[in-house]
């Protein structure tokens, strides 16, 4: 099945590229996406994505190892995220500090071909937001946290969410299948945040951005699951009804099944 | 159950954990949770179920405080785990109400009093927890109030039973219910006759009851009979045949209530996780029911009082030990808060 879906992707992917190439003959860098849909269903227990691209660049303008790097930004829809650390109160330990996060991804995952850090300078990393160091985690005005352990939550940030897998940074992760065709495969784990997400690459030369691409990928909730989900967000009154008669005719159920004898 | 129907029974039982194994020989059992947005599995669900339900039939007891720490420390969401056994004790009780409705052993008036007191607890309980969960502060107080109350309660009834247990063994008879015993509830206005408990009592430390019943319940996920039962006996001195039906009554309508509530509150209760957990609820409550009419009642409380202090314990430990990660992270509304 992986395999009939990735010959197809191959081959869409083949005449997607005679078609751009056709068109404009300047784009230095396609991708291509495996699927542009992840369906979640009851069976769901993570997937991953393969992207496929060419940087034709690299084949016109011989170069020495090193010149050109890849880079792949998997990003999931934003979100306000809050950040907690615990202290000791009355012998209790309770959450003390927090600090609020505004518009990070809800998922993040960096694909390159060579260390993060090596494939572009600072300023323009940080511009595209590639890598998690790069990651633009801005925190809301209101927040009890000292000015100098901002970092610490900064990192217990990434850190916690990198423990979830829903951050990554996968260097040396981008394959190459030839000169210009390379490929890599993201994770998506199970706990995956629904809602659109935005596929970046970029192609770098010596440090300077020469091109880049964006695609979309829909992450959705399908059938039983998607039904129980809208239905529990936008009509919570008529779930929690159902809910309670599917809880008491089992109740009923359970009391005629086992009546005794 | 006749030797005949347990054979059949075993059978079938048999060709179940067969085929339960090819399925997960094929593939993994994992099932997805849409409201939590997990997957778990499916079969440990089940089991949990079916453990907490076996002893809910065994001690008659809703089971509610086990539930909910047992999902909370599997890591179940603890807004999910709580909002979720609200709709599982709906059912588990549903059942046990049938029988005691069919006895007749119900006061309804009583019941539905204390039922206005519970929906307004409830209420009250999941605006706080709403609050609690934006401030951070929802697993403190749940933990906080398990190891309160389970530690509590479980201590006396630790106590009531060891001194049970030692008058049968030195042979003194239990001294019975003394008519016309009076406390200072009995001295409160606003009283009202229940013909069904022959009681005369004013309706506010009712209502109160009631009140805090539901409010618990729905901020911990337990349905609170084992708080419910000694509180009237010992408060209000209903009779003991009534107080079962009476209570489980007033706990089936209220968890009904806190269902919808969080349902429309908190959006935390997940369906599919409720429907495993009562099926696996519903059959270990038949066995663990079989299995208590062998063992005397001052024995089973005594394993009950351990029972509950064992969790309270638990809790206790969690927020006493320097934690292994100082810090966590919530996204502000839904499941994952």
């Amino acid at each position: 099945m992986i395999r009939f879906a990735l010959s197809f992707a191959f081959a869409v992917f083949g005449a997607s590229l005679s078609l751009a190439q056709e068109e404009a003959s300047s784009k230095d860098l396609v991708t291509a996406l495996s699927s542009d849909t992840v369906s979640i269903q009851s069976n769901f227990t993570g997937t991953e994505i393969v992207i496929f691209g060419q940087a034709s660049d690299i084949e016109r303008a011989p170069h020495a190892a090193g010149d050109f790097e890849l880079a792949i930004v998997v990003e999931g829809p934003p979100q306000d995220i809050t950040t907690r650390r615990k202290g000791r109160f009355l012998g209790v330990w309770v959450n003390r500090e927090a600090e609020r996060f505004q518009n990070v991804p809800s998922f993040y995952a960096v694909a390159s071909t060579a260390d993060i850090g090596d494939i572009a300078h600072r300023n323009v990393l940080d511009e595209y937001r590639i890598g998690l160091n790069h990651l633009n985690l801005a925190v809301s005005g209101v927040s009890n946290v000292p000015l100098s352990d901002r970092d610490d939550f900064r990192k217990a940030f990434v850190r916690l969410r990198e423990e979830s897998d829903l951050y990554s940074e996968r260097e040396t992760s981008i394959e190459f299948l030839t000169d210009t065709m390379f490929r890599t495969n993201i994770p998506l784990p199970a706990n995956i945040p629904v809602g659109d997400y935005k596929i970046k690459s970029f192609l770098f030369n010596r440090g300077d951005l020469v091109s880049q691409t964006e695609q979309t990928l829909a992450v959705a909730k399908i059938g039983f699951e998607q039904v129980t989900f809208e239905l529990a967000q936008n009509y919570p009154l008529v779930y929690g009804v159902l809910a309670v008669i599917l809880a008491i005719f089992t109740g009923w159920l359970a009391g005629v099944i086992f009546k005794k004898d | 159950m006749t030797l005949w129907q347990a054979r059949v029974f075993n059978q079938s039982s048999l060709t179940l954990s067969q085929s339960y194994l090819q399925s997960v020989r094929r593939n993994p059992v994992q099932l997805y949770l849409p409201i939590a947005e997990i997957p778990v599995n499916i079969f440990v669900i089940f089991a949990m179920g079916g453990a907490v339900g076996f002893l809910s039939g065994l001690f008659g007891i809703g089971g509610g405080f086990l539930l909910t720490p047992l999902l909370i420390f599997s890591g179940i969401p603890p807004a999910v785990s709580v909002a979720t056994v609200t709709t599982q004790v709906v059912a588990s009780s549903a059942s046990a109400v049938m029988t005691y409705w069919r006895r007749k052993a119900i006061d309804l008036k009583l019941a539905t009093i204390l039922l206005a007191g519970g929906v307004f607890g409830s209420l009250i309980g999941v605006i706080l927890f709403d609050v609690l969960q934006s401030v951070g502060q929802l697993d403190l107080v749940i933990s906080l109030s398990y190891v309160t109350f389970l530690s509590a309660i479980g201590g006396l009834m630790l106590f009531e039973s060891i001194r049970a247990i030692r008058r049968r063994k030195s042979g003194v008879a239990p001294s019975a219910r003394k008519p016309g015993q009076h406390n200072w509830i009995h001295g409160l206005p606003l009283k009202v006759r229940f013909r069904r408990s022959k009681l005369y009592v004013s309706v506010i430390p009712v209502v109160g009851l009631g009140a805090i019943i539901g409010f618990l319940g729905t901020i911990l996920g337990i349905g609170g009979g084992f708080m419910m039962v000694p509180a009237l006996i010992y408060l209000l001195r209903v009779p003991t045949n009534i107080v079962i039906g009476t209570s489980l009554f007033q706990i089936l309508f209220t968890m009904a209530a806190a269902t919808i509530f969080h349902s429309m509150g908190t959006k935390t209760v997940d369906i599919v996780l409720a429907m495993t957990l009562m099926i696996g609820g519903v059959i270990g409550a038949q066995f663990g029911a079989r299995m208590g009419q062998n063992l005397r009642g001052d024995q089973l409380r005594l394993l009950l009082a351990l029972l509950v202090m064992g969790v309270g314990l638990r809790f206790a430990v969690d927020l006493l030990l320097v934690p292994e990660d100082f810090y966590s992270i919530a996204i502000r509304k839904g499941a994952g808060a």
